[in-house]
């Protein structure tokens, strides 16, 4: 990944995390508010429901107390005098009198708790109350909560019970009005709540017994027994509950509920009842999508919107950057004229003008190498020349010294020694004109000719060159083996150049390998490379011997110029490869050419084909 | 001279006192005609025709028809045919047919006379399965049925001629003047009525008035005949309004919509005969009217009701609700526009309740068994215990006419299908302003106005 790429993914996913963070914080602020608001709103409701029944209760309690002080009832309780003989006459006297007072619930009960009138069941005349010894107790006390049975169904009642006491033997009133969706109506109900009453009529939960002052019935979008897990809960602990009841796949449909226990009076304060209280998440999912919405879009604007200016200021940064690592390509590539464009001061103007003045640095140091290697080479050359040169001279030298003898001190063997030293002098301007010869065709390597070659055929041209030479007689044989990939393929290379420099290889493993031997060539492809090797099994190299074995007049042999594995060493390296060595003293050599397969420079222009030079710097 | 004058002037106020008093009594007593009697009732019938057997029976519609048409023979206090339309009557063909004489020179409310055709024509029309036919001026009707007679005085058998649009026409002391279907009927004295003109001019007739609304009407004045719920009448008696009541001849019921369908529901059945407190529902729900009962027949009518035991016997319900495992629940209709009712079928399932047994108070239709209201038809009590068996769903009653031992047997077992669980047996009561004289009540329970007048109300 380039650095610019680095810079603007840190800087699109600084500008994101920001946003998000930003968001999430935001929506953890507005879930506490909402929390915060929902428990004080639902406090306010329940208050409210409270001060309802303490009102609803008081005012159950005056009505009540009036009817157990009203003149019907004084003379019912004085006409019955504890007996039941006359009861049939007060059989509708709870119904018109519950009409009178508007309750919904009123029944006259003798001292026995023997139902004598009943407004809300008038059938049960003659019936004892169920629950007549808490309710006698609970005389002239508040009101409270109970379970009041009726002819199908039971409900939760408001209650109070009032005595009548003309005789010694009392009448009790017990009256109350319903705890039903009109009394819940009463309520005054903030928006997105409601308020729902579960009456606890039996073990299990039953939809019929929630009371839904909004509705008119079954709401199919909002079935009641999705509230009977939170319903549960609250009967099996006995205290308020919390849970969220979701209606739909919409979550603006969910809503929270508390549960608040309804109990009633007496020792154990049965569960009668449980308030329900709902409010609605519509709002608060609606503002937690806006608030996501919001972020999403601020957060892909702000990162495109990111991406754009980093890319400006990575631009700005990198540009300099990007130019000075060109430049520093450059320099690797052997282009030590490089230079940046320096503008502004800042750290990396600052790089760029020292990076301008190592360039200048290493070009001007270059210039002094070259010279001193300019001299050296000269001074090589000299010493090279003068040490090949020395050796024919002096025994011409010496031949001509022996002439100019022979003339004065013996003219009449002068001829025959002429005729000796004639022969030597040619010999020896014969090995001058060779050593000359040698130097010329160094120095005039030509450019290689590119075709289409297949390695493989060279390699075979090399060996039935230099067969007869292996198997010459009075030489020891060497075992010639050709190890050859066969799917190699063909490659851009001049045959000529590339033969001469393998047939080098060829001879100089020959003569490394006076007392008999193997020579093996292989080739192989790897990494897209043709690689090929010229292997003998003789006397071997040491690594100083390796290291300068391609150093120009560099040999190890007796009789060698030093020019061969130089000329080898140049024809690979036009061709944009290179050559190694490895080599272990009594365990031969083996030189190893890599050849790229450059088949593509074919096609490019005769200009381009002689790049050599450009590569021989990459890998000579 | 002072002493005197003192004992004249006492003399003469006294004889002027009786004098006064005396034409104040023959006021009050001597009837006078003339007048409109306004009367309420609870029915709506939305037809006049004493033969629709559309209409429901009901002691309202009785009365309505015996004020505009006149039976063959009448049925009086006693049990006692007496001669009406027809003058009388003889047994033909070995007691196989009867044929009845036709009073001469009655004549419709439309004027026209009444003739052996159209009286054998109109009993045709009541009752299609009948051969009726007229000779010279009688009738003759191939019945084998021993209550004959009894069966043509009941209201439904009643003489009309019908016009060419099907509207009766009677030959009663009253005819219609103006007729609003369930609403209002306005009737108008008959001048040639056969047993003489009314002494009231008109009589108008309020349908469809709730039995508190008819009391609020007489108390008002605007009423001055009006019908008196059961539960009522011990108030309305205590109130010293003038009650008039008839024998108990409406038959209050469960009556099970089906027939017995297993052994189980056999016993289920029997419980919940056995569970019904019935002296209760008398006692208070009724207000003490009424007689509890567990016999079809009424104990006046028949002489042996109380051979039923009619109080509840909850050892007996629950010995056998405990023989039958799998307990369904009951669904019980009432009228729901009738709260007595409501009530009672509710302490009924109270009663049930206790029992071990389940039911369901329903005002709607469809129901396993119904709290109904059948009124005995006829003080025969052949003729009423048919009624009764039809109105229950069950075939008619087989033998009519037998002797006490054969009325017993079929009673008994109509009661043994256990289609009908008898509850009560009621009157029906009306309470009348004190201007209205000399009105009654026949043995059916319908009004007798004939001989009805209007006094003066006193302050």
């Amino acid at each position: 990944m380039t650095f610019r790429r680095k810079l603007l993914a840190v800087f699109a996913l600084t500008v994101f995390l920001s946003v998000g963070a930003v968001a999430w914080l935001v929506l953890a602020l507005t879930r506490n508010a909402f929390e915060k608001t929902e428990d004080q709103r639902t406090a306010a409701l329940v208050a409210q429901f409270q001060r309802e029944f303490d009102r609803r209760g008081e005012e159950v309690a005056k009505r009540v107390a009036a009817i157990a002080a009203s003149d019907s009832v004084s003379r019912m309780a004085t006409a019955l005098n504890g007996t039941t003989t006359e009861s049939a006459e007060y059989f509708e006297l709870a119904k018109s009198m519950a009409e009178t007072y508007q309750l919904e619930f009123l029944e006259f009960l003798d001292e026995h708790g023997t139902i004598i009138s009943s407004a809300q069941w008038p059938a049960k005349f003659g019936y004892p109350e169920a629950a007549f010894e808490g309710l006698s107790a609970a005389s002239d006390q508040s009101a409270f909560l109970e379970r009041e049975e009726l002819q199908d169904s039971t409900g939760l009642g408001l209650l109070a019970v009032r005595e009548t006491r003309i005789s010694e033997h009392p009448v009790y009133v017990i009256g109350g009005r319903r705890l039903d969706k009109n009394f819940l109506s009463a309520l005054d109900l903030p928006a997105d709540m409601r308020v729902l009453l579960y009456q606890n009529r039996s073990d299990h939960f039953s939809s019929d017994a929630l009371l839904d002052p909004s509705g008119n019935g079954p709401d199919p979008a909002r079935p009641a027994n999705k509230l009977a897990p939170l319903i549960d809960e609250v009967r099996q602990h006995n205290q308020e509950m919390t849970a969220s009841v979701s209606w739909s796949s919409d979550q603006g449909d969910d809503e929270l509920f508390h549960a608040i226990p309804l109990r009633g009076a007496g020792k154990d304060r049965p569960l009668l009842g449980i308030l329900l209280v709902g409010n609605s998440r519509r709002s608060y999912v609606e503002l937690k999508r806006r608030i996501t919405g919001s972020a999403l879009l601020v957060g892909g604007g702000g990162t495109i919107l990111a991406i754009l200016l980093s890319s400006w200021a990575a631009a700005r940064v990198t540009r300099p950057v990007e130019q000075l690592a060109r430049a520093a390509e450059d320099v690797a590539a052997g282009h030590w004229d490089a230079r940046v464009e320096v503008s502004g001061s800042d750290e990396v103007a600052q790089l760029g003008i020292s990076f301008n003045r190592m360039t200048a640095e290493l070009l001007a140091q270059r210039e002094r190498l070259v010279q001193t290697e300019r001299v050296a080479a000269w001074r090589e050359l000299a010493r090279r020349l003068a040490h090949e040169l020395k050796n024919p001279l002096f025994p011409l030298q010496l031949t001509v010294e022996n002439l100019i003898r022979a003339r004065t001190q013996i003219p009449d063997q002068f001829d025959e020694v002429f005729r000796e030293s004639s022969s030597t002098l040619l010999a020896e301007l014969s090995n001058l004109k060779t050593i000359i010869s040698r130097f010329s065709e160094f120095s005039k390597m030509p450019h290689p000719q590119l075709q289409t070659v297949q390695v493989n055929e060279i390699l075979r041209g090399v060996v039935k060159l230099v067969d007869a030479q292996l198997h010459a007689p009075g030489r020891e044989p060497i075992a010639c083996r050709l190890e050859l990939d066969e799917r190699l393929p063909e490659i851009a290379a001049d045959p000529d150049l590339l033969h001469r420099a393998l047939s080098n290889l060829v001879l100089n493993a020959m003569d490394a390998m006076p007392n008999a031997g193997a020579l093996t060539l292989r080739t192989r492809r790897e990494d897209g490379k043709i690689v090929i090797e010229v292997a003998d099994t003789g006397s071997g190299l040491t690594p100083e011997e390796c290291a300068r074995i391609f150093t120009p007049y560099y040999t190890s042999k007796q009789h060698g110029t030093g020019l061969g594995l130089a000329i080898v060493q140049s024809v690979v390296t036009d061709h944009g490869g290179r050559i190694s060595v490895r080599s272990e003293p009594g365990r031969g050599t083996t030189f190893v050419i890599e050849l790229p397969d450059n088949r593509g420079a074919m096609q490019k222009g005769p200009a381009e084909q002689s790049t050599g030079g450009n590569v021989g710097q990459i890998h000579g | 001279m002072k002493r005197f004058g003192w004992r004249w002037f006492v003399v003469n106020s006294m004889v002027v006192s009786v004098l006064v008093a005396t034409s104040a009594a023959n006021a009050e007593t001597r009837p006078q005609y003339g007048g409109v009697l306004h009367v309420a009732m609870h029915a709506s019938p939305t037809s006049l025709d004493p033969a629709d057997r559309a209409q429901p029976e009901s002691f309202a519609r009785h009365s309505l028809t015996m004020l505009m048409f006149d039976t063959l023979v009448t049925v009086d206090e006693n049990g006692h045919v007496q001669p009406s339309l027809a003058t009388s009557w003889q047994a033909l063909a070995g007691g196989q047919r009867g044929q009845l004489r036709i009073r001469r020179g009655v004549k419709f409310n439309d004027g026209t006379p009444l003739t052996p055709e159209i009286a054998a024509s109109s009993l045709r029309a009541a009752n299609p399965s009948w051969n009726v036919a007229a000779d010279a001026d009688s009738v003759v009707i191939d019945i084998s049925d021993q209550n004959l007679l009894e069966q043509l005085a009941l209201p439904r058998n009643a003489i009309a001629k019908r016009t060419a649009d099907n509207r009766p026409i009677g030959t009663g002391p009253f005819h219609i003047v103006d007729w609003q279907p369930g609403k209002k009927l306005a009737l108008a004295a008959e001048d040639n009525c056969w047993r003489g003109r009314p002494f009231l001019d008109a009589v108008e007739i309020e349908m469809g008035r709730g039995f508190r609304e008819q009391m609020t009407a007489l108390q008002l004045g605007k009423a001055d005949l009006v019908e008196v719920a059961p539960e009522q009448t011990h108030r309305v008696s205590l109130d010293g309004r003038r009650l008039v009541s008839s024998n108990p001849i409406e038959l209050w019921a469960l009556v099970f919509t089906r027939a017995v369908a297993s052994a189980d529901e056999k016993l289920l059945r029997d419980a919940l005969a056995s569970s019904v407190e019935r002296g209760s529902m008398r006692s208070v729900l009724l207000q003490g009217a009424g007689q509890p009962t567990a016999s079809l027949l009424p104990n006046w009518m028949s002489g042996y009701g109380f051979v039923f035991p009619a109080d509840a016997d909850l050892t007996r319900a629950r010995h056998a609700r405990e023989q039958v495992r799998t307990i369904p629940t009951w669904t019980v209709g009432y009228d729901g526009t009738d709260l007595l009712a409501r009530v009672l079928v509710e302490r009924i399932a109270l009663n049930a309740k206790d029992a071990g047994l389940w039911l369901q108070p329903t005002s709607t239709t469809k129901a396993d068994l119904r709290l109904v209201r059948i009124p005995l038809v006829s003080s025969d009590p052949w003729i009423a215990l048919a009624g009764v068996a039809t109105l229950a769903g069950i075939s008619a009653v087989k033998n009519p006419g037998g002797s006490v031992e054969d009325l017993y047997a079929s009673e008994n077992a109509l009661l043994a299908m256990q289609r009908v669980i008898p509850l009560l047996h009621l009157p029906v009561s009306y309470a009348s302003s004190p201007t209205l004289k000399n009105w009654g009540l026949r043995p059916d329970g319908s009004w007798a106005l004939a001989d009805a007048w209007l006094g003066i109300d006193k302050p």
